[in-house]
């Protein structure tokens, strides 16, 4: 019955050799190999999250992208506008100044004007008065050179005083 | 009709490195020996059965005075290394060197001091000892050795022992390629051989380990793994023709179901070792009676693991060879040619389909093995919180 009864010998070498493999195995086979499955298994993982990753990423851009048009549209179209609006204030801002400008120039071309015809008016005046006069005493001293008609006029200013 | 019998001893010798002829003498020298009475159950069981050299084939040398055939046997002798009591640490290079000593004398494998070893059953003389005898010798054999006289310690590495270096030899070869390509390959798809072991460990880790051992499954994979390819890589060796069948021999499923108990019993837990000497949620007299049951049941699990094993691969093993020894029996000893002739077909689809058989048992087994292994380790380190 050798068959079913366990030898020492055969125990012993089993024993021996079986930690042997086992200690050169784990050393030189089992870590590296589950070392290497379990970093590719991460690095997997890691890919698919990272595509998941991109992906999304992607598509936020897409929005993104979609949204910086819309948002540029619209502030082009607002900056349009506003080009528009200013231009027209600027145009009538211009229109006034200008209308207000040719108005105070025309006030003070009038007022020159007016000063202006006034010297000449008051010019004219002395002028005309020196004249009159020059040309009064020119006929006063001709009419006066006779001493009765000198008599007559003083006898006329005295009856005028007289009457006042 | 006669036919040539040798032919079928070397073609059996071919297919199953079968010690057909059964004879235990012609390990003992060089001398040719007829064939004799073809045994089936003696030639199974000495092909079964560990030896101290590596038979490949008997071959015919001629015919004797009495016209029968005599054979010598094709082998490779393997040395033996013993401790005697009597003469200390012996080592010889092979069975032939040994008894040329003279201090010594082998009888069924077994190494015995000369003149300690029971004549009265002298199988060399009468070949045809049955189990009967044999056990009978066993027992005298025992009894002889408890009364004092000299004991041997046989280390010899015998047929097995060099078969399982062979084996274990191969495992670390093709074990650290595999590895080789992990650093090779490193991000990449697994390329030739590691693309085939791959597979295999990943089942052993994410079927076996994991399930049952948990988040320490990490600590105890290498001890699955190496135990997983051992098994199994000698189930496949064991079926190949002119190799030995290792895991049909008790002493090393014996070995493996110890290591397993050893690492079991080590890493058990406060709450293990608390259900099996005091039970809880058990009245304190029951403990009496559950106590020695679960203690029963800490060796019984290990027995059934090696029995179990040995059991499985050593009865392929019967099967193909009974199977086979019908060629013989029909043959009559090779005088029936019609007779083999006419099983031979039988006979040889039966074999093919035990042998296909073996390939998916040797795996299997593998699987039961590592994964009762890994069932009682995740029993010990489990943490019960029912109490």
């Amino acid at each position: 019955m050798d068959i079913v009864l366990p030898q020492l010998g055969l125990f012993f070498w089993t024993a021996l050799l079986f930690l042997v493999t086992f200690f050169i195995l784990k050393k030189f086979a089992w870590k590296p190999i589950i070392k290497g499955l379990k970093d590719r298994e991460e690095g997997i993982e890691n890919s698919l999250l990272e595509a998941k990753k991109a992906r999304e990423e992607m598509s936020n851009l897409k929005s993104e992208n979609e949204q910086l048009l819309r948002d540029a549209r619209q502030e082009r179209d607002k900056m349009i506008q506003e080009a528009n609006r200013m231009r027209d204030e600027i145009l009538a801002e211009a229109r006034e100044k200008a209308q207000e400008a040719a108005g105070k120039e025309l006030d003070k071309a009038k007022q020159q004007i007016d000063a202006e015809k006034k010297a000449a008016l008051a010019e004219i005046k002395n002028t005309a008065g020196g004249l009159a006069v020059e040309v009064a005493e020119k006929l006063l001293r001709k009419h006066f050179q006779q001493p009765a008609e000198q008599k007559s006029f003083a006898e006329k200013l005295i009856a005028d005083l007289s009457n006042n | 009709m006669k036919i040539n019998k040798s032919l079928f001893l070397v073609i059996l010798g071919l297919f199953l490195a079968s010690a057909a002829s059964a004879q235990d003498d012609h390990s003992h020298g060089n001398e040719p020996f007829t064939a004799g009475e073809f045994k089936a159950g003696e030639t199974m069981l000495h092909h079964v059965l560990d030896t101290h050299n590596w038979h490949i084939t008997d071959y015919p040398v001629g015919k004797n005075e009495k016209g029968e055939r005599l054979y010598k046997a094709l082998e490779i002798p393997l040395p033996w290394l013993f401790y005697s009591s009597e003469y200390g640490m012996q080592f010889y290079l092979s069975t032939e060197k040994l008894l040329a000593s003279g201090h010594y004398e082998v009888h069924h494998e077994k190494v015995y001091h000369k003149g300690e070893h029971d004549h009265g059953h002298d199988e060399h003389a009468d070949e045809s000892h049955d189990e009967h005898s044999d056990e009978a010798h066993d027992e005298h054999t025992e009894a002889e050795h408890a009364h004092g006289q000299g004991k041997i310690y046989d280390f010899s590495p015998t047929k097995t022992v060099v078969q399982m270096i062979l084996i274990l030899g191969i495992l670390i070869w093709v074990m650290t390629r595999v590895a080789k390509g992990y650093k090779k390959n490193v991000g990449r798809a697994p390329k030739g051989i590691q693309s085939f072991i791959e597979p295999v460990i990943l089942f052993v880790r994410d079927e076996i380990a994991r399930p049952y051992l948990g988040e320490k499954s990490a600590r105890f994979l290498p001890y699955l793994l190496t135990l997983f390819f051992f098994i199994w890589f000698s189930n496949l060796f064991g079926i190949m023709p002119f190799n030995s069948n290792i895991m049909g021999n008790i002493s090393i499923t014996f070995t493996l179901a110890l290591f397993t108990f050893f690492i079991v019993q080590f890493n058990g837990t406060k709450d293990y070792w608390q259900h099996i000497f005091a039970m809880p949620g058990v009245p304190k007299p029951l403990w009496l009676l559950i106590t020695p049951i679960e203690l029963f049941g800490v060796f019984t699990k290990p027995i059934a693991l090696m029995i179990r094993l040995f059991a499985n691969i050593a009865a392929g093993h019967f099967m193909i060879l009974a199977l086979v020894s019908l060629i013989f029996i029909m043959g009559k000893g090779g005088e029936s040619l019609g007779g083999a002739l006419g099983i031979m077909p039988l006979s040889v689809a039966f074999t093919i389909f035990i042998f296909c058989l073996e390939v998916i048992v040797g795996a299997v087994q593998a699987y039961v093995f590592v994964l009762l292994t890994a069932v009682f380790l995740g029993q010990a380190l489990a943490k019960h919180d029912h109490h």
